[in-house]
């Protein structure tokens, strides 16, 4: 269907059915006028952005810059579709704060490698999302001092999910082809994507380059995507993976084509259901719809059987506290109102005013995981707490690699309990917080690829279903995740 | 672990080398260049969020060849560590260094007058930035900071507190920086070494200070004394030492109190996760042990067994590296006896004169040989060559041609200091009477007068026996 | 496990952080639930095991010592408001 320049592009039922892939070849082809379409994108964010706070920067210049500039030449795989960015992840003279009041003003003077290389496909960068605090959370409710809390986009008194709320939220909400950068550090892709209704791909430590993320958990931190459906996540992460010599960590491995996964049949694949999932903290209503997602497996031909990871779900969470808090507390440091962000009056000696800034401009969590780190690492306490913790993650790798001689993917629920209300995540204490994460901290510390499916609705709320793969294996999450939406 | 001290002085020495690597330790800024504050800096030397260290290899295989050389057992794998601490120096407030396994450990260095210095650790860090204290350290408003150098690659050496005082503490450094400079890691024209001093006296049970921060191995033994000095007042006036981290102030020549220590720092170390672990292997070891250049102890051994140099000579002309190599181009042409005199002695003497090193002036081998040929065939006279010397290590020219052309050549020929002789004679009744009458002095005196008409060209000893056999 | 809010404010001060007497008295309760929790990790058998430092096999990644584009002055200072005369400003050290 031609569409010729001048006329009116979206209407509400086009939005949400437009095939990611046929946009793009229509936007190559010059069917669509990116410009517009990008102005109008805009409109439709500021106008999500006033209820829902998914964004800390809506980046109208640059998006329409980077129009004008795709218009002239349209080519490149994500040719024309509007990617939003975690606010972690540096985009060159846009600011990103990583959602923390202490960076305010920092405008990198580099894009993130993996930004850079969606930009040379003809991605169009619309903003940078919301998030907890430097990814301090499950909830995206720890977000900076000044900043706004985003609300889920099925009930505004309710969690996106966190740390990359912002990104899960604006990706349902949205009515345009659009994809997400999101990050995990302990499953801030999996968790709001599942509380959002949205596919959440996080891929194997390393395979995307973390040059130009802004710092959590250095051996834990994944640059992951989020998008409507299996494909556009797929079609993102095909774009930012691959080797990096900047970033020391970055895996020098052949990068799949994760695309050609989607639709390919799943008959004969072995998948481990993982018994501690399903324990009494577990929700009827999550069970219900995981159980179904399941059986939607079963009836493609997998074969699905019950595999227990006692270490995993049992001793993750402290795991993965006690070394990504150590890691933070070292790489929070060098936020001090020196060389960028936030700075206050030159008073005192260097102790005075480090402790004037750091005090006046983290949020509560913050200070807190900064404290717990330094905490874990002192002398005295480093033997029982950080060094024991790295050993234990051994362990737990060491259970899931058992777990992958038998079985192609593993499966379990993406978060214990449907999105919550503000008010109900008040009351809970800070360990019923941490423990949130339970499901998903074994293979964030594994370093393992894991992908969020939704399953349904429940009570109106969408109900998540957790794919891992062994390293490097993303495709079969894809494989398997295009064939569970029925 | 109580170590059992017996001496007045026990001193223990950190010393921080800068390798003379192209780039950074960890980024690919250029170590060299501009000195225009901040414009040899990236993202990642500068800390800012988001970037990440890559480590330079180069800058491993120099510490490794340090610890070769310093005899050291090497680890076979290399991790790195954040060491955690808030300074307005620190681009990330951690420092990237090395904890709990350093790249080598238990080497050793011998000092000139051959008693061993243990050293307990040799490892990889990064070096911080550079302070400026508008007005004076100890009173300046704020601080301006210079990252050109944050990120530096420093090796540290720890020795063990085996050097008894400041005069040993020196010795050690210039052994180490000889060491530093066979091996080409180190540049001293360019690169910096600095060192924190453990220092503590038998007077007051050894309670130790720290002194941080002293630049070079002459301001090493100046900070030494002073503190040492200032321990033993501060005892005999009753006061308690307690343990202390001092700067030393190399303008007033004085120690100040930085920070009171009462417990040791805790850095909070975690493994460096931007960084893998480097497999130090055997084969990449004992290549670089295979290309090792000969160090100064070796070239002693060989100089004196070589070339039958008396070991004296040797050491001091070993000592420097480049004089080193002279000395074995030379003797290839010259009677190595006669090179050793001429560089241990003239040559040294006119270096040390002119406050340079022989890596720093022009002149080379074949200037050398030139001046050293016509030496040793008595075409001209040591006073000359002497002369001749001066004038080359200023600005080196053709030897041969400048001695042919100011008719340099020694007057060799009898019958013309005869004739300088019985001039001078002639000219000087009063010395020839004196001299007759039994003062030796008068005869240098008319020596002398003869040495001014030869222009230095005839040699004294020549000279005084036509004299004398004249005068009688 | 002895977190008591002298420990608490130790740790704070090593991390650069003052905290307020509300801060103290509604972290130091949630800190020490929090650790108390975590201290069951004791009971997991690591006698054996060799802590990795990522959770992929990485080793041995090393650059050549060949020089790179530096920022210039500029920029480097660009993100700054306490800068002079080329340098950076910073709190005095004494």
């Amino acid at each position: 269907m031609a569409i010729s320049k001048g006329r009116r592009l979206f209407k509400a039922d086009v939005g949400f059915k437009m095939n990611t892939l046929s946009f793009v070849q229509q936007v190559k082809k010059k069917e669509i006028d990116i410009v517009e379409h990008i102005s109008k994108t805009i409109d439709e964010l500021k106008k999500i952005n006033k209820a829902y706070h998914y964004f800390n920067i809506i980046s109208e210049e640059g998006a329409l810059a980077q129009a004008r500039e795709l218009r002239k030449n349209p080519k490149g795989k994500l040719a024309g579709i509007a990617v939003s960015v975690k606010d972690s992840i540096c985009v060159k003279g846009i600011e990103s704060t990583a959602g923390s009041r202490i960076l305010k003003g920092y405008r990198p003077l580099f894009d993130a490698t993996a930004v850079e290389q969606a930009k040379k496909e003809g991605a169009i960068i619309v903003g940078k999302t919301s998030q907890d605090e430097f990814g301090f959370g499950g909830f995206s409710v720890n977000v900076g001092l000044d900043y706004e809390i985003p609300n889920n986009p099925f009930d505004a008194s309710r969690s996106c999910g966190g740390s990359s709320g912002g990104a899960a939220g604006i990706t349902q909400k949205i009515t345009i082809p659009h994809i997400a950068f999101g990050e995990s550090t302990g499953g801030s892709i999996a968790c709001p994507a599942s509380f959002c209704g949205v596919f959440g791909l996080c891929p194997t430590y390393g395979r995307v380059s973390r040059y130009g993320l802004i710092d959590f958990g250095n051996s834990l931190d994944k640059i992951g995507t989020l998008g409507k459906t299996a494909e556009d996540a797929a079609l993102l992460l095909n774009v930012i993976s691959g080797y990096d010599k900047k970033d020391s960590t970055s895996l020098n491995v052949p990068v799949d084509d994760y695309l050609s996964y989607a639709g390919k049949s799943i008959k004969g694949m072995k998948i481990g259901v993982v018994k501690e999932a399903f324990g009494s903290a577990l929700d009827k209503g999550v069970e219900k719809h995981v159980r179904q997602g399941i059986s939607n497996l079963e009836s493609e031909g997998a074969r699905c059987e019950d595999v227990s990871l006692p270490l995993s779900v049992k001793y993750g969470i402290p795991t993965y506290y006690l070394i990504g808090t150590s890691e933070a507390s070292t790489n929070l440091a060098k936020l001090c109102g020196m060389r960028y962000g936030i700075s206050e009056k030159l008073e005192g000696n260097f102790n005075e005013y480090f402790s004037k800034v750091r005090s006046k401009h983290f949020g509560e969590e913050a200070k807190r995981r900064i404290i717990l780190g330094t905490f874990a690492r002192m002398v005295g306490y480093r033997d029982a707490f950080y060094l024991k913790a790295l050993k234990v993650r051994t362990r737990i790798t060491e259970e899931y690699q058992k777990a992958f001689r038998k079985y192609d993917a593993l499966v379990s629920p993406t978060v214990p309990i449907l999105p919550p209300k503000f008010s109900e995540i008040e009351k809970l204490s800070l360990l019923q917080t941490y423990m949130m994460d339970q499901l998903l901290v074994g293979p964030n510390l594994a370093g393992l690829p894991h992908l969020n499916v939704p399953v349904g609705f429940e009570k109106g709320l969408p109900v998540g279903m957790l794919l891992i793969g062994n390293h490097l294996q993303e495709g079969k999450l894809i494989q398997l995740g295009s064939k569970v939406e029925k | 672990m109580r170590i059992e001290h017996k001496s007045d002085v026990v001193i223990g020495l950190e010393i921080h080398i800068q390798a003379n690597t192209l780039t950074k330790l960890f980024c690919s800024c250029p170590t060299q260049g501009s000195e225009e504050p901040n414009t040899r800096t990236c993202e990642v030397c500068l800390g800012m969020p988001g970037s990440k260290p890559v480590l330079n290899k180069k800058a491993v295989e120099s510490a490794l060849k340090l610890c070769l050389a310093l005899k050291c057992s090497i680890n076979p794998e290399l991790i790195f560590s954040r060491k955690s601490y808030f300074y307005p120096d620190m681009a990330k407030n951690y420092q990237i260094s090395q904890y709990e396994i350093p790249m080598a450990k238990d080497g050793k260095l011998k000092l000139a007058a051959g008693k061993e210095i243990r050293l307990r650790r040799v490892h990889l860090e990064e070096d911080p930035a550079a302070l400026v204290h508008p007005g004076h350290i100890q009173k300046s408003p704020y601080v301006l900071v210079d990252y050109n150098r944050s990120g530096n690659p420093l090796i540290e050496v720890v020795t063990e507190p085996d050097m008894e005082s400041p005069e040993e503490a020196r010795d050690f450094m210039k052994q180490l920086i000889t060491v530093l400079e066979y091996l080409e890691i180190f540049d001293s024209n360019t690169c910096i070494i600095k060192a924190d001093a453990n220092v503590s006296i038998k007077e007051s049970s050894y309670v130790r200070a720290e002194v941080k921060n002293i630049t070079g191995f002459k301001e090493i033994e100046r900070a030494l004394n002073y503190e040492v000095e200032r321990q033993r007042q501060a005892v005999s006036e009753g006061k308690k030492l307690k343990q202390e981290t001092l700067a030393w102030d190399s303008e007033k020549g004085a120690t100040f109190l930085l920070r009171a220590k009462e417990t040791e720092e805790d850095y909070g170390y975690i493994v460096d996760p931007d960084l893998t672990a480097v497999d130090l292997t055997n084969e990449w070891v004992s290549e670089l042990r295979r290309n090792l250049p000969e160090l100064a102890a070796d070239k002693v051994q060989k100089f004196i067994t070589k070339h039958n140099i008396p070991e004296e000579d040797a050491k001091i002309i070993a000592a420097e590296k480049e004089l080193a190599e002279l000395f074995e181009l030379v003797a290839e042409d010259i009677d190595p006896a006669l090179a050793a005199k001429w560089l241990r002695r003239e040559l040294m003497r006119v270096l040390n004169y002119n406050k340079k090193t022989f890596s720093e002036v022009s002149m080379d081998e074949k200037h050398m040989i030139d001046l050293l040929k016509l030496v040793e065939s008595k075409t001209i006279t040591e006073k000359v060559a002497q002369r001749l010397l001066e004038k080359l290590v200023e600005k080196p020219f053709d030897v041969k041609e400048y001695v042919k052309k100011e008719k340099l050549g020694a007057v060799s020929d009898e019958k013309e200091i005869e004739k300088f002789c019985r001039e001078a004679v002639k000219e000087n009744p009063k010395a020839v009477e004196d001299y007759r009458k039994g003062e030796e002095k008068a005869l240098n005196f008319i020596v002398g007068k003869v040495m001014q008409k030869t222009r230095g060209k005839a040699t004294p000893k020549e000279v005084n026996e036509i004299l004398k056999r004249m005068i009688k | 496990m002895e977190i008591d809010k002298e420990l608490l404010k130790h740790v704070a001060n090593v991390a650069r952080l003052k905290l307020t007497d509300s801060e103290l008295n509604k972290f130091l309760p949630q800190l020490k639930e929090v650790m108390e929790a975590f201290s069951r990790l004791e009971d997991v058998d690591t006698s054996k095991t060799v802590s990795s430092i990522q959770p992929v096999a990485l080793r041995n990644v090393m650059r050549e010592d060949k020089p790179g584009k530096c920022l210039g002055q500029e920029d480097a200072l660009s993100q700054t408001k306490l800068k002079e005369n080329g340098y950076f400003k910073g709190p005095k050290i004494v």
